[in-house]
């Protein structure tokens, strides 16, 4: 119960009480002499040190200075509580929720204060029958109370409030609301929305509709202009020059104001260090983007950040990045004893070629092939070779067991009786002679799997064409038990046969990379079909740059934190951008961590003696940089309950501050009761004047 | 009458006689004075006007002499100085320090015959310095009429904020806080006006007092009943 004020500030118009004591206590001298006929009957008398001792008419005084607080009150625009209004409106319990948006889009200005604010005016106003649950939500909603009738308790929840990371979801805390409503035995139930209602975080066909009877109260924090400059992507493009490489940043960026920005800096920080600034201009409502120059990559991670802008919401001014050094999949080719020099020529060539990954390809003839030449290598390519035999043989199949990648080419000198006893048992399908196809203008690829990651890249129209590709030859396969057809020839005989072997993946290939028993090797499609394949069997995953704020990252796959490696007892410790520490026990099976707040995420294993580490880079969600605002209209209609006959089940009351001082209009009674007292105090101070003469 | 009847007679016979009647205006700085309306001179101005004018229309001879701290104008009586007596009264300009004294002396010795002289003057002077200076035509056998006029605020002191009062003749200024001096203030004015009224009437000098914001037709008929109740007395 009790009043507050909307324009505080106004409170210090207080001071204009000293006017009617200045007037009491000191009577001004005329600044102009009485002109009088004789002096002979006035005596002189010093008056001041009479004058200014005593204050004389009491209520006169009383009356203006109360008149000038009445004044000042209601310039500083004063409304009597919200929920004590609802309060005395209505006697009966309530069951009241309270759901506090503290998604990123409540930083902007002052949203988060007002937001606490009226928090803690709605918790003052609930009576002692009444409880509430305060919901704390951004893309997820937590109910940070239980129900109570605890006004301290609340008040703790409220002050251990913070604002989070998160993008804004209504639809998760509406639905919490609404399963607390529907337990509740209180005969009256009321939820409180108190949020800047960004748009982007309603979508009406995930609208929870409340309990019928229960009320829905909106306190709108919105801003009408609300001005926001993001960083809403920075790309890393890797070149290689002269043995060095560079990065290339291209930074992109969002105006949601309605008024342009020139000549914005913005800035790109390399390790903490402002190495290059340029300007931007954004159109009002558009995006521009912004490329720098490139910045030389050194052999480990490099943490980047791209900043632009400075206003009310700060958090979207940066954009973080990682940039990870090049690391290359080592490929092993291995051709057959009689093999001529260019014999894995197409292979060699269009694995020469990519930075992401790179490829690191060596040669071998399958009879020189000795064991150490398999170690360290993440493919083997067995270009028209047989499997190896001995102990070169073995490192390959553990190879491939641990995780490697085998890709088997059927061509010409690959007869099933070149290979060694048992070996052709590691593949998934089952080869022999070749197929003649050589009249009527060769074969073609019919099927595809382009659900497969080799093939996934070619899935849309125009990105690759396999169909004019000629067979002329290829080896009769027949598919395994456990493998998969991702490619078959229009006579319906399978051209690739992937299987499992171990924890890694085999691939075999009906024809050949030569050019000889088909013309693939000359298509624009084998560059990225070979490329694709050796990444598939390398299991490459490519790096990410930087993360949303609100993923869960699987710090198993980290490739820096080698998973496989660590020790059974190791204890993974996560750093965050505040600093705030996490510790992850793999052996708990739990590798997951999540990123709440944006910034740089340094994870490294807890102790000495281990040194690998990996740095994350997270990043606020683009969407919440826009503020547009919803029409909470649209929202109380979707969520509050209708009769049959269509009105509104519940009143709508909005709690804004200024909508109450509006309705209640406190203003204008003290306004008036400063002019009734005003026009009293003319009245007896002429009337006090006259008695005086 | 004797001679022929051998008998006593008293004869009784009315006879009009034509009078001097100077009017003594004193036109110091202090009657340049309005706290509303009209000043004391002006004031003072019509009353001398209309005074002449009733005595002219009785055949009387007028005449007027405008003092300040001495003579400054000097009509005497005469039965055609009315028009110049209504000249001066127009054109006369408030100045100089009233003083009643030395300005009355030398009326007294330059009008030899008996008149009827009425002296109009606020008065600010210590009450027995003005029956003295008013007793010297007195003592010549005139007629002495005294006229007072005084401003409403010279008696009521309704001021109410503090300054500095100027005296109009002096020039000298005074910080002043009426509300603290106004008491005291009426107390010393009705002193000195009851003063006055007493010593002037004990001596049989005619005294009235005029109020500036009191219509002067008004009082001019009251003072003339009250001379003619006492004429009749005599």
């Amino acid at each position: 119960m009790g009043f507050s004020f909307l324009a505080p500030v106004f409170l210090a118009g207080v001071a204009a009480i000293a006017i009617p004591i200045i007037i009491h206590l000191t009577h001004r001298e005329r600044k102009e002499a009485i002109a009088f006929p004789s002096l002979m009957f006035v005596r002189k008398i010093p008056y001041r040190t009479v004058r200014r001792q005593k204050i004389r008419h009491w209520l006169l005084f009383l009356m203006r200075s109360l008149a000038v607080i009445l004044v000042v009150a209601a310039f500083a625009r004063p409304l009597l509580d919200s929920s004590t209004q609802a309060v005395a409106a209505f006697s009966t319990a309530r069951e009241l929720v309270i759901l506090l948006d503290r998604s990123h889009s409540m930083a902007y200005g002052d949203r988060w204060s007002r937001a606490v604010d009226a928090t803690r005016r709605t918790v003052n106003g609930i009576g002692p029958d009444d409880r509430a649950t305060l919901i704390l939500f951004a893309e997820r909603a937590d109910a940070v109370s239980q129900p109570t009738a605890d006004r301290a308790v609340l008040q703790a929840a409220i002050d251990a409030a913070e604002l989070s990371s998160g993008v804004t979801r209504y639809g998760p805390a509406l639905q919490l609301a609404r399963e607390i409503v529907e337990r509740t035995d209180r005969p009256r139930s009321e939820v409180v929305l108190i949020s800047d209602f960004q748009k982007s975080g309603w979508d009406p066909r995930q609208a929870v509709r409340l309990p019928e009877g229960a009320e829905f109260t909106i306190v709108n924090l919105s801003d009408a202009e609300a001005a926001n400059l993001a960083v809403i992507d920075a790309a890393v493009l890797r070149t290689r020059s002269g043995g060095r490489e560079s990065a290339i940043i291209s930074a992109r960026f969002i105006n949601s104001s309605g008024m342009a920005l020139e000549d914005v800096r913005a800035s790109l920080i390399i390790d903490g260090q402002a190495v290059q600034e340029q300007a931007v201009n954004v159109e009002a409502g558009g995006s521009a983007s912004l490329q720098f120059a490139p910045v030389v990559v050194p052999g480990r991670p490099v943490r980047g950040v791209v900043r632009a802008g400075d206003d009310a919401l700060s958090g979207d001014n940066s954009f973080h990045f990682v940039i990870e050094p090049e690391q290359p999949i080592r490929v092993l080719i291995v051709e057959p004893r009689a093999a001529g020099p260019d014999h894995s020529l197409f292979l060699r060539r269009a694995l020469s070629i990519g930075s992401r990954p790179g490829f690191e390809v060596e040669v071998r003839r399958v009879t020189r092939l000795g064991p150490g030449d398999v170690d360290g290598r993440s493919v083997v390519i067995l270009n028209d070779a047989p499997f190896p035999d001995g102990e070169a043989g073995r490192r390959l199949r553990a190879l491939v067991e641990d995780g490697g990648g085998l890709l088997v080419a059927l061509g010409r000198r690959n007869p099933p009786g070149v290979w060694p006893e048992g070996s052709t048992a590691l593949l998934p399908a089952s080869f022999g002679g070749p197929v003649e196809r050589a009249s009527g203008g060769g074969g073609t690829l019919s099927y595809l799997d382009y659900d497969h990651p080799v093939f996934n890249l070619f899935r849309t129209p125009r990105s690759g064409d396999f169909s004019a590709a000629r067979f002329f030859r290829y080896r009769m396969m027949q598919s395994g038990e456990g493998s998969r057809e991702l490619a078959r020839f229009d006579d319906g005989d399978a051209a690739l046969v992937e299987g499992r072997l171990g924890a890694g993946a085999v691939l075999v290939w009906a024809s050949d990379f030569e050019n000889f028993w088909n013309d693939l090797a000359v298509q624009p499609v084998f560059l990225p079909f070979t490329h694709e394949i050796v990444k598939h069997l390398a299991g490459y995953r490519e790096p990410d740059s930087w993360m949303a704020v609100g993923q869960v990252v699987d710090l198993s796959l980290v490739p820096e934190l080698a998973a496989d490696e660590l020790p059974e007892d190791a204890e993974l410790l996560v750093a965050g951008p505040t600093g705030g520490n996490t510790v992850i026990s793999p052996a708990e099976d739990s590798w997951y961590v999540r990123l709440d707040e944006p910034g740089f995420y340094e994870v490294g294993l807890a102790g000495d003696g281990d040194d690998r580490s990996a740095v994350l880079a997270a990043n606020l969600d683009p969407v919440e940089s826009d503020l547009t605002a919803l029409d909470p209209e649209e929202m109380v209609g979707a969520v509050v309950a209708r009769t049959e006959a269509g009105a509104a089940a519940a009143p709508i009351i909005t709690l804004s501050a200024e909508d109450l001082e509006r309705r209640q209009a406190l203003w204008w009674y003290l306004l008036a009761g400063a002019a009734v007292l005003l026009l009293a105090e003319t009245l007896i101070s002429n009337r006090v004047t006259r008695a005086t003469n | 009458m004797f001679g022929r009847t051998d008998r006593y007679y008293v004869k009784e016979f009315e006879a009009d006689t034509n009078a001097n009647f100077l009017v003594v205006l004193d036109i110091s700085r202090s009657m340049d004075y309005a706290s509303e309306g009209i000043s004391k001179l002006d004031y003072a101005r019509y009353l001398a006007a209309c005074m002449s004018h009733f005595s002219r229309q009785q055949r009387d001879r007028v005449g007027i002499v405008t003092i300040a701290e001495d003579i400054v104008d000097f009509v005497p009586p005469s039965a055609k100085h009315l028009d110049m007596v209504l000249h001066v009264i127009d054109r006369l300009e408030p100045g100089g320090q009233g003083s009643l004294s030395v300005p009355l002396l030398k009326i007294a010795e330059a009008t030899h015959r008996r008149s009827i002289i009425a002296v109009i003057s606020d008065l600010y002077d210590d009450p027995e310095n003005v029956l003295r200076a008013v007793s010297i035509l007195k003592n010549k056998g005139n007629d002495v009429l005294v006229f007072q006029i005084l401003d409403p605020a010279e008696i009521n002191f309704p001021f109410d904020q503090a300054a500095h009062f100027e005296d109009l003749e002096s020039g000298e200024r005074i910080p002043v806080v009426p509300e603290r001096q106004r008491e005291q203030y009426r107390e010393l004015m009705n002193n000195h006006l009851s003063e006055l009224s007493r010593l002037l009437i004990e001596n049989r000098i005619d005294y009235f007092l005029f109020d500036t914001s009191k219509p002067l037709d008004h009082a001019l008929f009251s003072y003339l009943s009250r001379r003619e109740k006492a004429g009749r007395l005599r």
